[in-house]
């Protein structure tokens, strides 16, 4: 009996004492050897996919560790900006369209223009994919994946009620039509044809470009007046009282991800989103889904939408092992091998090379990603000018000024004329 | 406070004191006075966590006084929240550790039950669920449909969406409730047995004798609660996805902080947020202090 | 029940069984109140992911165990890992704040000495600071001690007596146990450590237990903490290892997310139960004098 009682404590003891001797101590790196850290948001999949062209990179530098930390999008930037305010950021670390010029412009990147072509493989680039990497003119991510914002859709749900699946041609007026033919057609209650797109930022910037506006001048100033913004919001009153768009208290469930999205909670049939998310949508719905572009301009209109990174690899400015770094994200974006273990996970791959040997291996979700790229690659258009300094708030309060709308507390007109305000104070306030 | 120094005080008797008191004196210094200091720096300079602080006198400050609407939105949001909550909250534990102070049978599992909500704190779960309850065609609404109301959608309507939260906050009851039980179960039997000797009823023993016993307990409760409720910025996070929405309608004033510090870069504002509130906080943590003197009964 | 209803107000007060019947029924609906969310959590488990959301039954319409199994060894490092580093934390922590707090709650509640007020007011006000602004200071003082990636921040604060919440607790509760115990002591020749070891800390057992629940359930909940300090996926808690089922922005994996939950909460529940017994029992057996 106090054997078995004694070998028990010994090995509850050898148990903590491992998990202290990790927790404590850390894991000491052999003499010698580079040892990358990298940081990346995402799931379960994402982690799979990356730890294997990790290792398969490894194979072929047994000089190299790699030390991989991954957390989901919120947790995330809590957790980089922590590290990079104290001087300890990763060296290689996934970068989203909309903080790289956050982080770029404040020194915590690496410009990469020196590392190419050696260390860092851009030959099978478009411009265009080198571009959405730049800041201010100089490379400081590299695309993990194309992507463009697009409408997910219960293809389902519009089939079964016999309507009309949308397509890439429909104005903003069919879009809206459809909407409310879909809201009729339904007949559930608290149910709309779509969400109400008012208070999205990037369906706000689709719709500016292709009046020949954008969300910022190249000066950094607000691009819209007035006018514009009245118009905008109300369309989108006039969506609601039409039925066709979420009514502003269904509306305020979304909390902007995937989860409380309308579409998921089952409360909508079309949705604003990016074409990416499309997995992520679908594992959540039980209803099949659909891809399709933002609503056309019509004619004479200008291009609306554009291609951007659905994520980037950036090197941050204070890695010790900057040419490692650089090689390892070159293999993460050129290598076929990697390439083909990556898959369609980060977005449609930029790389031609890499792209033509993923396409056949890809499943039906895959495939609708990759046939989404494709169909609008001939109709986006160039890069806007990018976001100045603060212009991460001005989401917010695009959002609080179409509730304000929606719940009846200001006229499109008075919200309009507070959302320019504010919107050029927060600029103004940097 | 226990008596304050008299002339009496010996050296000794002090440096048994400054011992007992040592492991906090070290922690203080060595791990909170520092970092609460540098906040106090940033609170004055303009500082985006990747670059250097830059001095800026008393800017901060001056802005929050004179032109941030959004503090006070946020303010208003917040002294609703503690009016209401703290309450509320306090009230149901209190209930609650009554009723289960009692030698009822099954009890220790009814704590647990109650104790439950407390324990999956601030999930994914919760957030799914408060929409679940308080959305329009959520529990809420189903249950008046019962009785011929036909609700709102509770969670996401600006004039409702705060009270949810209050909800939220009286739920998770549950340290209140364990500090109120560990409290009854400190006061001495035997101050009932005398008392029911003299005859004196259920809410006569209530009002003359666990009441007054329980006030040290009261009080703690009172002050933790308030703090807390100030500082509250898990239960909007979660439900508001960060936002605040709808409208404002939730923005919590550690909330509101959080997002001036790590969405928009500016730690520096978000600095003199915090400072602000700690004052704030303060005048009421004094208060309750010198009003305990009145109701709070120690040494039973 | 009927029965009951019918009966409501005007219980004789000598009817027992009644009134205990009553609590009964009041109790158990609102324990069904209380323990909906969780009971949906624990039916989301079983359910493929897309059922769980825009989906409030309790009865999942396909039962499959598959979402435990994913989320135990779906990751790169097994749950067991997580939870056995919880354990070592939350464990590491209940002893140290038990101690460090125990300690400087006597010297606040008990002893005299010069600047008591002032030290006091000061613990207390490090309760009202957001964490938020500290945040980053305090990461760069424990990356100075090369204690990030490491399970020291969080657990060497706790000897420390760095949670005023926990000294200010036991403050309030010793201070309501009758001075007279401590003086008879001092009669027979103790000496403040030995009162504080004999006669407070025995007396405070429903506290103490208090104080070991609360800082257990904390510590396994927290995340923040182990957000920012602890980087490699070996030495994540349960907290951190819940979070990585879930990106709000791709693909998440719920149903692992709310299998390993519900695993989370068992050994909260088991701690809870345990320790609830001595805040119970703690003081009916001592005979205290008032």
């Amino acid at each position: 009996m106090s054997g078995f009682a004694l070998s028990r404590r010994s090995l509850i003891g050898a148990g903590i004492g491992g998990a202290t001797l990790v927790g404590l101590g850390g894991l000491p790196a052999a003499a010698g050897q580079t040892r990358l850290r990298m940081f990346w948001w995402g799931a379960k999949e994402r982690a799979e996919r990356t730890d294997k062209v990790n290792q398969l990179y490894l194979g072929s530098h047994p000089d190299m560790t790699i030390a991989s930390e991954t957390l989901g999008w919120t947790d995330y930037w809590a957790r980089l900006a922590t590290q990079t305010a104290g001087r300890n950021a990763p060296d290689v670390l996934q970068m989203d369209y909309r903080y790289i010029f956050e982080y770029a412009r404040r020194g915590a990147l690496l410009p990469l223009d020196a590392y190419v072509p050696k260390a860092l493989n851009l030959s099978d680039f478009s411009p265009a994919a080198v571009d959405s990497g730049k800041v201010d003119g100089k490379i400081y991510g590299v695309s993990l994946g194309l992507n463009s914002t697009a409408m997910v859709y219960d293809k389902g749900l519009i089939q079964s009620l016999g309507l009309k699946e949308p397509v890439w041609n429909m104005t903003w007026n069919e879009i809206g039509d459809l909407a409310a033919e879909i809201t009729k057609a339904a007949k559930r209650d608290g149910f709309t044809g779509m969400e109400d797109g008012g208070g999205n930022e990037p369906l706000l910037e689709v719709w500016l470009a292709q009046r020949g506006k954008s969300l910022y001048t190249a000066e950094g100033k607000v691009g819209y007046d007035d006018k514009d913004m009245t118009e905008w919001l109300a369309f989108w009153s006039d969506m609601r009282k039409r039925g066709a768009s979420a009514a502003p208290d269904v509306q305020a469930l979304d909390r902007g991800e995937i989860d409380s999205n309308l579409l998921s909670l089952g409360k909508i049939a079309m949705t604003f989103a990016h074409s990416n998310q499309l997995v992520g949508f679908q594992a959540i719905n039980k209803s099949k889904l659909g891809l399709s572009t933002f609503p056309d301009g019509g004619q004479g209109a200008k291009p609306g939408q554009y291609l951007k990174p659905a994520m980037m690899w950036s090197v941050s400015a204070q890695s010790k092992q900057a040419e490692a770094a650089v090689q390892l994200v070159s293999y993460f974006i050129a290598d076929t091998e990697a390439g083909k273990l990556l898959g369609v996970e980060r977005g449609v791959p930029a790389s031609s090379a890499v792209r033509n040997v993923v396409t056949p291996m890809l499943d039906d979700l895959g495939r609708a990603m990759v046939d989404y790229i494709s169909l609008i690659s001939d109709k986006v258009g160039p890069l806007p000018p990018p976001p100045p300094r603060g212009a991460g708030e001005i989401q917010a309060v695009l959002r609080r000024v179409n509730e304000q709308v929606g719940f009846g507390r200001l006229t499109p007109a008075d919200g309009a004329k507070q959302f320019v305000a504010e919107a050029s104070a927060v600029l103004a306030r940097g | 406070m226990a008596a304050a120094h008299t002339p009496e005080t010996s050296w000794r008797e002090s440096a048994t004191g400054y011992l007992f008191l040592a492991p906090w004196l070290i922690g203080f210094f060595g791990l909170t006075l520092g970092p609460a200091l540098v906040s106090l720096y940033l609170s004055f300079t303009d500082y985006d966590l990747l670059s250097n602080p830059r001095w800026v006198g008393a800017a901060n400050y001056v802005r929050i006084a004179t032109s941030d609407p959004k503090f006070s939105a946020a303010m208003h949001v917040t002294f609703l929240y503690v009016a209401l909550s703290v309450p509320l909250k306090l009230a149901f534990a209190l209930l609650v550790a009554m009723m289960l102070n009692r030698g009822l049978r099954g009890l220790p599992l009814y704590r647990a039950i109650f104790y439950l909500p407390s324990l999956i704190g601030a999930s994914v779960a919760v957030s799914v669920l408060w929409r679940q309850v308080f959305s329009g065609d959520g529990l809420l609404n189903q249950a008046l449909k019962l009785v011929g109301i036909h609700g709102p959608s509770w969670i996401s309507n600006p004039d409702t969406a705060l009270y949810t939260l209050v909800a939220l906050a009286v739920w998770q009851f549950g340290s209140p409730m364990i500090i109120f039980l560990a409290g009854l179960r400190q006061i001495p039997k035997d101050v009932y047995e005398a008392a029911e000797i003299d005859g004196a009823s259920r809410s006569q023993q209530f009002w003359r004798i666990t009441l007054p016993l329980l006030t040290p307990v009261l009080f703690f409760n009172l002050v933790v609660q308030t703090i807390d409720a100030f500082k509250a910025f898990t239960p909007a996070f979660i439900i508001s996805g960060g936002t605040g929405g709808p409208i404002d309608s939730t923005l919590f004033y550690t909330l509101y902080l959080y997002q001036e510090a790590f969405a928009y870069f500016r730690m520096g504002y978000a600095s003199a947020l915090a400072w602000v509130l700690v004052v704030i906080i303060a005048v009421f943590t004094a208060l309750s202090f010198l009003t305990s003197r009145y109701w709070v009964h120690y040494d039973g | 029940m009927v029965d009951l209803a019918g009966q409501d107000g005007v219980t004789p007060p000598r009817d027992g069984r009644r009134r205990a019947l009553l609590y009964h029924v009041v109790l158990c609906l609102a324990s069904i109140a209380m323990l909906y969310p969780l009971l949906w959590m624990l039916a989301s488990s079983f359910k493929p992911d897309s059922d769980i959301f825009g989906d409030a039954s309790l009865w999942p319409r396909h039962f499959s165990l598959a979402a435990y199994w994913r989320g135990w060894s779906g990751l790169q490092v097994t749950f067991g890992r997580f939870f056995l580093n919880s354990l070592v934390v939350s464990l590491c922590s209940v002893v140290g704040n038990v101690m460090s707090c125990s300690l400087a709650a006597y010297a606040f509640a008990r002893l005299k000495f010069r600047g008591q007020k002032f030290w006091f007011a000061l613990m207390l006000g490090t309760l009202m600071l957001p964490y938020h602004v500290t945040l980053i200071p305090q990461y760069i003082l424990f990356l100075n001690l090369d204690w990030v990636d490491t399970f020291l921040p969080l657990i060497v604060p706790k000897f420390l007596a760095v949670d005023a919440f926990f000294i200010f607790l036991l403050v309030q509760f010793f201070r309501s146990i009758p001075r007279e115990l401590d003086e008879a002591a001092m009669i027979d020749g103790c000496g403040p450590w030995r009162i504080y070891w004999i006669v407070i800390l025995p007396l405070s057992i429903p506290a103490l237990a208090t104080a070991a629940i609360f800082t257990f359930i904390w510590t396994w909940d927290d995340f923040f903490g182990p957000l920012i300090y602890l980087n490699d996926m070996n030495s994540y808690t349960v907290q951190l290892g819940l979070r990585s089922f879930v990106d709000s922005t791709g693909k998440s994996d719920w149903g692992a997310l709310f299998a390993m939950s519900t695993l989370t909460l068992l050994p909260l529940f088991v701690f809870f139960l345990f320790f609830q017994r001595l805040l119970i029992d703690g003081i009916a057996t001592t005979g205290l004098k008032g």
